[in-house]
């Protein structure tokens, strides 16, 4: 029977623990929750008929939602939507193929959480400020050739947006050294995303311990008065999502 | 007026956990049940390309690119 | 008493998480909704992709990785023009093959009739790639 896996969890000999919470939860579309050991780690599944696994929205909310208790109660590694092994056996061996990765993994979010920081801002309306600086003569053109052409006058243009692109990557990067400097105190794992969307300017994930929480909100109360003509968006706690470095074999 | 912010928080919680769920965690190779998956793993192995691309920029001219 | 828990547990159920996941956000609701919006459509796309329409999905696949090589090839074209090292003849060419470029690939999506959208065109700044 195939089998979907929510996460991959630290056991240890918090077994018992860990079926006694799975009995009292749903899997989506309302499938029952187990616990496939190999030794130390624990994969979460339930059981899935291929055909029948709808991608929506409302199943992985509810897939979302089996990871967010197991973490209340344990270390663990999510894992993506959608994914699907054969049979147990399978599972088994995977887990016992990428044993000491999988460990060295747990070891590394244990007891931590994660925070994401969006930077959001209209990189548009940026862009457009640029321009109009240039239109005042700041950014210089390679002198105009003596014979006019539509080819030159198309790469120029693309030559003009390339720079502008460059300028706000620029302050991107100064607002991004900020943003760690501002956080060095905490001590946290950073990911950083730049213009993931052109709104989303800067994609700022923290592994952090739960506790840290209300520094973490104060630092942010204080970033948000050192750029008060930013949009900032915190999150969390959530399980470390982004903080799997797994290439499963 | 308090069900706009209400409803904007619920879309913005609704946004955060798609994007993780769906986007981020690990990633088995192997059964991947869903279509949409398989295509995934290919953007998943462009991306392994490009930074690899990068990197032989930065060997090449023997500058940093990220200042 | 009973309607108000009913209310509770409806608003659990709906948001999924146990806690309130937002711990500060500053700025105007409509930036987020712009956010809200492109990253639904994404999603929506992606979720609707089955075996049934695969053809369209590999298109969309190789039109992603095609243009996504044109705009690196774009800007690597950018920064040698900015250098300064080119010519003048060599600068009017370059023009001519990246117009050339563009306008084929716009041919090519009209022809699968995609647009930037579905080709998830949004890929972070390409500069970072180089």
């Amino acid at each position: 029977m195939d089998q979907m896996i929510y996460s991959i969890v630290s056991v240890k000999k918090k077994q018992r623990e860990l079926n006694t919470l799975l009995v009292g939860m749903k899997g989506v579309s309302g499938a029952d929750l187990y616990a496939v050991f190999c030794d130390e780690i624990t994969a979460v599944v339930s059981n899935i008929k291929r055909t029948s696994l709808v991608a929506d929205r409302s199943n992985a909310m509810d897939y979302a939602r089996v990871i967010e208790t197991l973490a209340q109660k344990f270390t663990l590694l999510p894992v993506r939507f959608g994914s699907v092994m054969e049979s147990t056996e399978m599972i088994i061996r995977m887990l016992g193929r990428n044993y000491d990765e999988i460990q060295s993994n747990l070891r590394k979010v244990e007891n931590k959480v994660e925070f994401g920081l969006k930077v959001l801002c209209d990189s548009e309306k940026i862009k457009a400020e640029l321009r109009a600086k240039a239109e005042a003569g700041t950014i210089t053109e390679p002198a105009l050739a003596s014979q006019k052409s539509i080819y030159k006058d198309y790469l120029y243009e693309k030559l003009k947006e390339h720079r502008f692109e460059e300028l706000l990557l620029a302050q991107i990067d100064t607002i991004i050294q900020d943003i760690t400097n501002h956080f060095a105190h905490l001590k946290p794992i950073h990911k950083f995303q730049k213009m993931a969307t052109t709104t989303n300017i800067i994609d700022d994930v923290f592994l952090l311990e739960k506790e840290k929480k209300d520094i973490l909100i104060q630092a942010v109360e204080d970033l948000q008065t050192q750029y008060a003509d930013l949009h900032l968006l915190l999150t969390g706690p959530w399980p470390p999502y982004n903080f799997v470095d797994l290439t499963i074999k | 007026m308090h069900d706009n912010v209400v409803d904007r928080s619920k879309d913005i919680t609704i946004l955060e956990v798609l994007d993780r769920v769906l986007n981020k965690g690990v990633i088995l190779t192997g059964d991947i049940v869903i279509s949409v998956a398989d295509i995934d793993l290919v953007y998943v192995g462009v991306k392994l390309m490009l930074s690899s691309v990068e990197t032989m920029e930065q060997l090449k001219s023997g500058k940093s690119v990220n200042v | 008493m009973a309607a108000i828990q009913l209310c509770r547990s409806h608003h659990k159920v709906i948001n999924g998480m146990s806690e309130n996941k937002i711990l500060f956000n500053s700025g105007s609701p409509d930036e987020l909704s712009e956010e809200i919006g492109k990253f639904t459509s994404n999603e929506e796309s992606r979720l609707k992709l089955t075996p049934d329409n695969a053809d369209s999905g590999l298109a969309k696949l190789v039109l992603t990785l095609v243009d996504l090589i044109r705009k690196l090839v774009e800007k690597q074209a950018m920064r040698r023009v900015d250098g300064g090292s080119l010519t003048e003849d060599e600068i009017e060419r370059l023009g001519e093959t990246l117009m050339k470029l563009e306008m084929k690939m716009e041919e090519l999506k009209k022809h699968f009739n995609l647009t930037d959208r579905d080709l998830n065109l949004n890929l972070g700044p390409l500069g970072d790639l180089m």
